[in-house]
């Protein structure tokens, strides 16, 4: 295989349910070693997606390439290189923790035993718990011990956080960064959906925005919260209406101003020469403020004080 | 030391650790000699990719601040600035120009400016004395 080669390729991707479009024309690519952020908003055809790429759904139409190959004609080879965790996490409920690992174990050729054991420790499983007694938490916890000790070269994580509460996400995301890239990350990939972006912000390399089954945006997170900002004026008199290129959305409080702009430019520097505000600051959108302005429709002060 | 993000700053991550590491060298924080976090613990505490913090280190390396020893990890170098005078003035004209740019936005003029420099030129020398710029 060739280094370099995309891990992930998404191409015009079709999905219908009978006359739904679930997903509707989506093209995507991941590279290795990269974490790629999928988020959408329920419903946006996120696990749709995921599911065409582990072969669990037929596309309609479109191309699917894991590692340069078809994950309907390869499934096997594919997935002993990948480890899935998704939304809901079922296991046997007859299953100790412990019977749980060596049966999903038993699938894997690589299958990192003190890895196993240093991470039921960290999360404080009880090996010889039932599976049906686990909390949901816990549930997640010992999915994600099993995909992380499988080493897999792809990590697909399918809304992995949303119902745990915040030290368990932290902890889910600390041994994702420590423990799955431990060894070879140039060549450790994650594939994260998620519709709670804040949790995985510094961890995203690049994401697509989905949207009714669309990609609406394709960007490198650096890159974005250099585009995405939100600049706030004050004027001395009442704020003329303001017009920049890339002006996505403006709200206006007395003499202030604020404008969510993209924009690769300098638009605060636009700003205050056209319209010689007395003070302008400009921010970065972080990466859920970016989801959120993308997915927004635009609107404008003047439609705002008519409303 | 302790790197802090600031996803609001509008600077890509690696970037914010390369002028942190930067900052605190210049600031006595991090003597020569001293090591830096390794990869994995600073990647799980700033909850970050490895790649982010090795793409970092790499940028500190090239940069001549920082060097690697296999297996023992990364460590101040002394602080000889490999680059040529040329560089380093280009690079300072840079941050230089973000504070011009800004100065205009709050509208100082430029002898006000002048004056903030030497202010804060004194405040950086009293905050951190063995480390003023030298002459």
């Amino acid at each position: 295989m060739n280094q370099n080669e995309p891990v992930i390729e998404i191409k015009d991707l079709v999905r219908k349910y009978g006359r739904e479009d679930a997903v509707n024309g989506l093209s995507l690519t991941v590279e290795p070693g990269k974490c790629y952020g999928f988020f959408g908003r329920n419903g946006a055809g996120k696990t749709t997606t995921i599911r065409c790429l582990l072969n669990l759904l037929r596309p309609t139409t479109g191309h699917i390439r894991l590692f340069g190959r078809d994950p309907a004609r390869d499934e096997a080879d594919l997935k002993a290189r990948l480890a899935y965790v998704p939304d809901q996490v079922a296991f046997y409920p007859w299953m100790t923790v412990a019977e749980t690992l060596e049966y999903l174990g038993s699938f894997r050729k690589v299958w990192n035993q003190d890895k196993l054991h240093l991470l039921l420790d960290q999360f404080q499983l009880d090996h010889r718990k039932k599976a049906g007694q686990l909390s949901k938490g816990q549930k997640v916890q010992l999915a994600l011990v099993a995909a992380v000790c499988a080493e897999p070269e792809l990590l697909i994580l399918d809304e992995p956080t949303s119902g745990l509460d915040p030290i368990v996400r932290r902890e889910f995301i600390q041994t994702v960064i420590g423990a799955y890239q431990e060894s070879d990350p140039g060549r450790r990939t994650i594939f994260v959906s998620t519709h709670l972006i804040s949790e995985f912000e510094g961890l995203i390399d690049q994401f697509t925005i989905l949207e009714k089954g669309r990609a609406v945006m394709t960007l490198e997170a650096d890159a974005a919260r250099q585009t995405f900002k939100r600049i706030r004026a004050r004027f001395a008199e009442d704020p003329p209406v303001i017009d920049l290129p890339g002006l996505l959305e403006a709200r206006q409080a007395g003499r202030q101003v604020e404008l969510i702009v993209r924009s690769a430019g300098q638009p605060e520097k636009e700003l205050a020469q056209t319209y010689r505000p007395q003070e302008c600051v400009v921010e970065a959108l972080t990466l859920e403020e970016i989801f959120v302005a993308a997915l927004k429709p635009k609107r404008m002060p003047n439609e705002a004080t008519m409303a | 030391m302790l790197i802090q993000l600031n996803f609001k700053s509008g600077l890509p991550v690696y970037l914010q650790i390369v002028e942190q590491v930067k900052a605190a060298i210049a600031s006595g924080i991090l003597r020569p000699g001293e090591s830096l976090p390794s990869i994995r613990p600073l990647a799980e505490d700033l909850r970050i990719n490895r790649n982010t913090v090795a793409k970092a280190y790499a940028e500190l390396e090239n940069q001549g601040v920082i060097e690697t020893a296999a297996g023992k990890g990364s460590f101040i170098k002394d602080s000889q600035t490999p680059y040529r005078k040329e560089v380093r003035r280009q690079l300072l004209a840079g941050a230089v120009d973000a504070a011009i740019v800004q100065a205009y936005h709050l509208q100082f003029t430029p002898a006000e400016v002048l004056e903030l420099v030497r202010d804060r030129l004194g405040a950086f020398e009293q905050k951190n004395p063995g480390h003023a710029l030298k002459n």
